[in-house]
């Protein structure tokens, strides 16, 4: 059985970009802002878009220009466009965590 | 700051650049860190051809690109820039055009500048974007990065 994910299991996040040094690293300190206000535990690893192909996750977040392929490989798909708005990031979050039953609504 | 050793970077600052394109913005961000010889020359056309390939992805925030390669790119030292354009510019970003910011890093190693970009997010967060856009000099918006680097250590 699962544990809830992110309460009792650590969320595996990956934050993507085109080379995976400079926008994912900004986006991945914005996400792991966003997942200690949620109080949930994560583990956010940056990477470049073709790596992250063959990388496992429950969350993938990137510019929609890289997000539409993880649909359907990853749970979790999210778009944004301001990588430094942590409110912007939170509120797509939690709506999508709701949506898939791993968030309270 | 809590023990980390102060990272060694090559920083520069432009205002008022005219740009005609993206392409120019990005290697005007670049120039001054070739001249100073912590970029080769090829650094900044590999700039300028990852976004070719990847699209405008370094549009990061609205108004925002943050240009960089690849260490084997022709990185000499770590190095971080910025170019205020006094007119902007387009990427081709769907949401985070116009572009009157330009920043640019380059990295000798695929860690080095992780916690440079670490205190470059949270200065961004802040107003570092405002205040490099009303910088009154190159010498002013150069300060300005230089605070990025004090605030930067070689950890996360």
């Amino acid at each position: 059985m699962n544990g809830r994910k992110g309460v009792e299991d650590e969320l595996e996040v990956l934050t993507v970009c085109g080379v995976g040094m400079g926008s994912s690293l900004i986006l991945r300190m914005t996400a792991e802002e966003v997942f200690k206000q949620l109080d949930l535990r994560a583990h956010v690893t940056a990477t470049d878009v073709s790596s992250a192909r063959g990388m496992r996750a429950d969350i993938l977040i990137g510019q929609e220009l890289h997000t539409p392929e993880f649909i359907g490989l990853v749970p979790i798909v999210i778009s944004v466009a301001n990588f430094l708005d942590k409110d912007e990031m939170k509120a797509k979050l939690v709506a999508a965590m709701e949506a898939a039953g791993w968030m309270a609504a | 700051m809590d023990g980390g050793l102060t990272l060694d970077v090559a920083v520069a600052a432009r205002t008022d650049i005219d740009a005609s394109d993206w392409r120019a913005a990005v290697r005007a961000a670049c120039r001054p860190l070739v001249d100073a010889g912590a970029f080769e020359q090829r650094y900044a056309d590999r700039c300028v051809t990852i976004i070719e390939e990847h699209g405008p992805y370094v549009v990061l925030a609205p108004g925002i690109a943050l240009a960089h390669a690849r260490p084997e790119d022709g990185v000499r030292r770590l190095g971080l820039a910025a170019a205020v354009l006094r007119e902007p510019v387009s990427f081709g970003h769907p949401e985070n055009d116009p572009v009157d910011l330009v920043l640019a890093f380059g990295s000798p190693d695929p860690q080095s500048h992780v916690g440079l970009l670490s205190a470059l997010a949270r200065h961004l967060v802040a107003d570092l974007a405002e205040r490099l856009r009303s910088a009154a000099s190159d010498a002013e918006a150069r300060r300005m990065l230089q605070e990025v680097v004090s605030d930067a250590t070689d950890r996360e």
